[in-house]
């Protein structure tokens, strides 16, 4: 293992339906208990920590809204993924 | 949106020719269908702007943080108690993640810290930091322009006003508990902890102050069909609780102590609705043949309490096709009694005789843990000791279960189906034990009915694989699709990390169930299925051109299945399940399937509305 920080930067759209929503908001910061890493979220000029719920609603990432998924820390790769992932299958029903 | 006062005449229906002082009506935002006629219960809440303001002296800085933090404590455990109301097939439970959501916004920094610190550096008693704070995170949502996240504020107050309610030592919303039938709960908003507490049996409406379309309430009350109007801005000051009160749902009408003639137009209005409902619940009562008559298609409920076989009945459901006996074990100490259980399959049998009831052995262990079994803790309890693993191991409990069974099974037509088998050595283990529990009942004299047929769930991915060695102990397959799902894609249903990845449409479950069918179709052996993919109407043409004629679902879902099959060809079918097969992803079958069913049905609602 090395000690550097690993930084990770991915840039995403928001899919259709809802948006950023409570359902997905829910599970991001759930998701990100398993990790070391700071995540931040940054839409315009607004960035929010990716464990809080708060703040990924303020975010008002609504469908077509892109996204800049920014990690520091060991685990950032799979972070980075893990909230694509959180993001692009959200299956946009209800709520 | 404002609230506009009108008269009810210029709403619907024919104008009365009365000289009546118009009758006080509000109009909001009809969120869930269907007209209702009731009794108001109005529930207050306690809102953000009723609290004590107090300066705190420097010395009271750390006991009045240890109040707000006790209170946010107690906060938690009051939701994660609601949480627990909602159990499996709860009407809520694809709702109670908001539940969750609400947990994590009481420890979200900007709400904990923020009130904390505003305690220490305004010198403000808790409830006034507490407020404040939320006034400002809630004001931050008024500049969002979209619609549904900008309504996401109140889920945010909600859990302020919690927090605040025991800080005041004020109790929840007490009356949700105990209702009046034909109740229409009036209120100023209702938190989603409120609604998951209602009885919803004595529920007719909802007419709410708060909220459109996207609002909780709102899509709570869709899903449990009853008929809904938000955005009234302030009937709940208008209403006392036993006024009578009309909620037009889909106009959004709410009429408050209406005159009989406005009573009598909003009762034709009301058959109108229910004649939609009823020509759906028409179509229960005939068989489902497809238009061709290809293809006639059994279909059986899926039933979890006594009172379910009633509503099975009313739905057109053939029989029973998956009888859970879970219920008479939960919530108890003791284990329920040989004497206990035969009766109650005896009434199950009896009430569906000729129909088949299928009986489903105890199932439990993964998320149902009994309290009367102490079986330690089991870190992955879904692939633990559980279902028929459990009743070989306590082979007294199985005993007593299969022993209830048999005398039962004089009473009507009663089937035996094993869960979660794995392995033949479990398959011919029961059988051993089955026949143990016959001589016992012979040697008794106790009748029974020796051929009772003894079937498998079909519901662990090896038990697919070795569906030949299986069929030929098991005289029947029922295919659970819920666990099949859970373990072919190794899914655990309950991590919100991966639930995303569940559907009934992956191609590899399209090919187990394919499986399934062409063996026990070999082996001259019925092939059923009972788990929730049968029940929605989008499975419905890969269902039956896979071959499957039985099916057992949710008894609600029964009448619009058979109006389904009633209305497609076993051409179609086959020429829709070919085209799956051919396809690699669950969401291309799902889109093809939805485009189908909104082309060839237009006028009806197979498939969600979006």
């Amino acid at each position: 293992m090395t000690n550097v920080v690993e930084f990770q930067e991915k840039t995403l759209t928001i899919p259709d339906g809802l948006g950023l929503h409570a359902r997905v908001a829910t599970m991001m910061v759930r998701a990100m208990a398993n990790y070391m890493c700071n995540v931040t979220l940054i839409k315009d000029d607004v960035e929010v920590n990716a464990r809080s719920v708060l703040g990924l609603l303020l975010l008002a990432a609504v469908p077509g809204s892109r996204i800049v998924v920014r990690a520091e820390g060991p685990d950032s790769v799979e972070a980075v993924e893990t909230i694509t992932r959180i993001i692009e299958h959200d299956d946009n029903t209800q709520n | 949106m404002t609230t506009r006062r009108i008269e009810v005449n210029a709403v619907s229906g024919p104008l009365p020719q009365t000289e009546a002082e118009p009758v006080q009506a509000l109009k909001g935002i009809g969120v869930s269908g269907g007209v209702a006629i009731g009794q108001a219960v109005v529930i207050e809440r306690l809102t953000l702007e009723m609290y004590p303001q107090r300066i705190i002296a420097p010395d009271e800085i750390p006991s009045e943080i240890a109040r707000f933090e006790s209170a946010v404590h107690e906060a938690a455990k009051q939701l994660a108690q609601v949480k627990k109301l909602i159990h499996a097939g709860h009407p809520l439970e694809e709702h109670a993640y908001i539940l969750d959501t609400h947990m994590l916004l009481l420890e979200d920094k900007m709400f904990f810290n923020g009130t904390k610190s505003a305690i220490a550096s305004e010198r403000q008693n808790a409830e006034w930091a507490l407020s404040e704070i939320i006034g400002r995170i809630t004001s931050a949502f008024d500049t969002i322009e979209d619609e549904y996240l900008r309504e996401r504020a109140r889920d945010i107050r909600f859990v302020g006003e919690r927090v605040l309610g025991i800080l005041m030592g004020r109790s929840e919303t007490g009356k949700i508990h105990q209702l009046p039938p034909n109740s229409v709960i009036v209120s100023h908003d209702l938190s989603p902890a409120d609604t998951a507490q209602i009885q919803w049996g004595n529920v007719l409406a909802f007419a709410i102050d708060m909220g459109g379309q996207t609002s909780h309430t709102a899509i709570m009350a869709r899903s449990l069909k009853v008929a809904a109007v938000t955005g009234l801005e302030n009937i709940s000051s208008k209403v006392q609780t036993g006024d009578t009160i009309i909620v037009d749902g889909s106009t959004g009408v709410v009429v408050i102590n209406p005159d009989p003639d406005t009573i009598f137009r909003f009762r034709q209005r009301q058959e109108v609705y229910r004649n939609y409902h009823q020509s759906l619940m028409a179509f229960g009562q005939l068989p489902a043949v497809t238009i061709d008559g290809a293809c006639s298609v059994s279909i059986l409920a899926n039933v979890e309490l006594m009172d379910e076989i009633e509503i099975a009945r009313q739905h057109g459901a053939e029989g029973i096709g998956l009888f859970r006996t879970e219920y008479l074990y939960l919530g108890r100490r003791e284990l329920p009694s040989e004497e206990e259980q035969f009766e109650s399959y005896r009434r199950a049998l009896e009430a569906n005789a000729p129909n088949p009831v299928t009986i489903r052995t105890l199932d439990v262990g993964a998320d149902k843990m009994l309290t009367n079994l102490s079986i330690g803790h089991q870190t992955n309890p879904a692939m633990g000791l559980r279902a028929i693993r459990l009743c070989l191991e306590q082979r007294d409990i199985f005993k007593t279960q299969l022993r209830a069974i048999l005398r039962a099974s004089v009473y009507g037509r009663c089937l035996l189906l094993i869960p979660m088998i794995s392995s033949l050595t479990e398959l011919q283990a029961t059988r051993e034990i089955l026949a143990e529990v016959k001589d016992d009942l012979t040697r008794s004299g106790i009748e029974f009915d020796p051929k009772m047929p003894l079937g498998i769930l079909v519901e662990v991915p090896s038990a697919v694989a070795i569906a030949d060695l299986l069929a030929r102990e098991a005289d029947f397959f029922s295919i659970g699709t819920n666990d099949l799902i859970q373990y072919s894609l190794a899914i655990d249903r309950v991590n919100e990390h991966v639930n995303y990845l569940y559907d009934t449409l992956h191609p590899a479950l399209l090919r187990l169930i394919h499986q399934v069918v062409e063996v026990g179709t070999a082996a001259g052996i019925r092939v059923s299925m009972c788990g929730e993919m049968a029940g929605d109407p989008v499975n419905i043409p890969i269902l039956l051109g896979l071959g499957l004629t039985e099916l057992s679902m949710n008894a609600l879902s029964i009448p619009m299945v058979k109006k389904l099959i009633r209305s497609m060809s076993m051409e179609e079918c086959r020429e829709l399940t070919a085209r799956a097969f051919d396809m690699t992803a669950a969401h291309e079958i799902r889109g093809m399937l939805e485009d189908w069913l909104r082309d060839r049905f237009p006028q009806d609602y197979f498939v969600p509305q979006s």
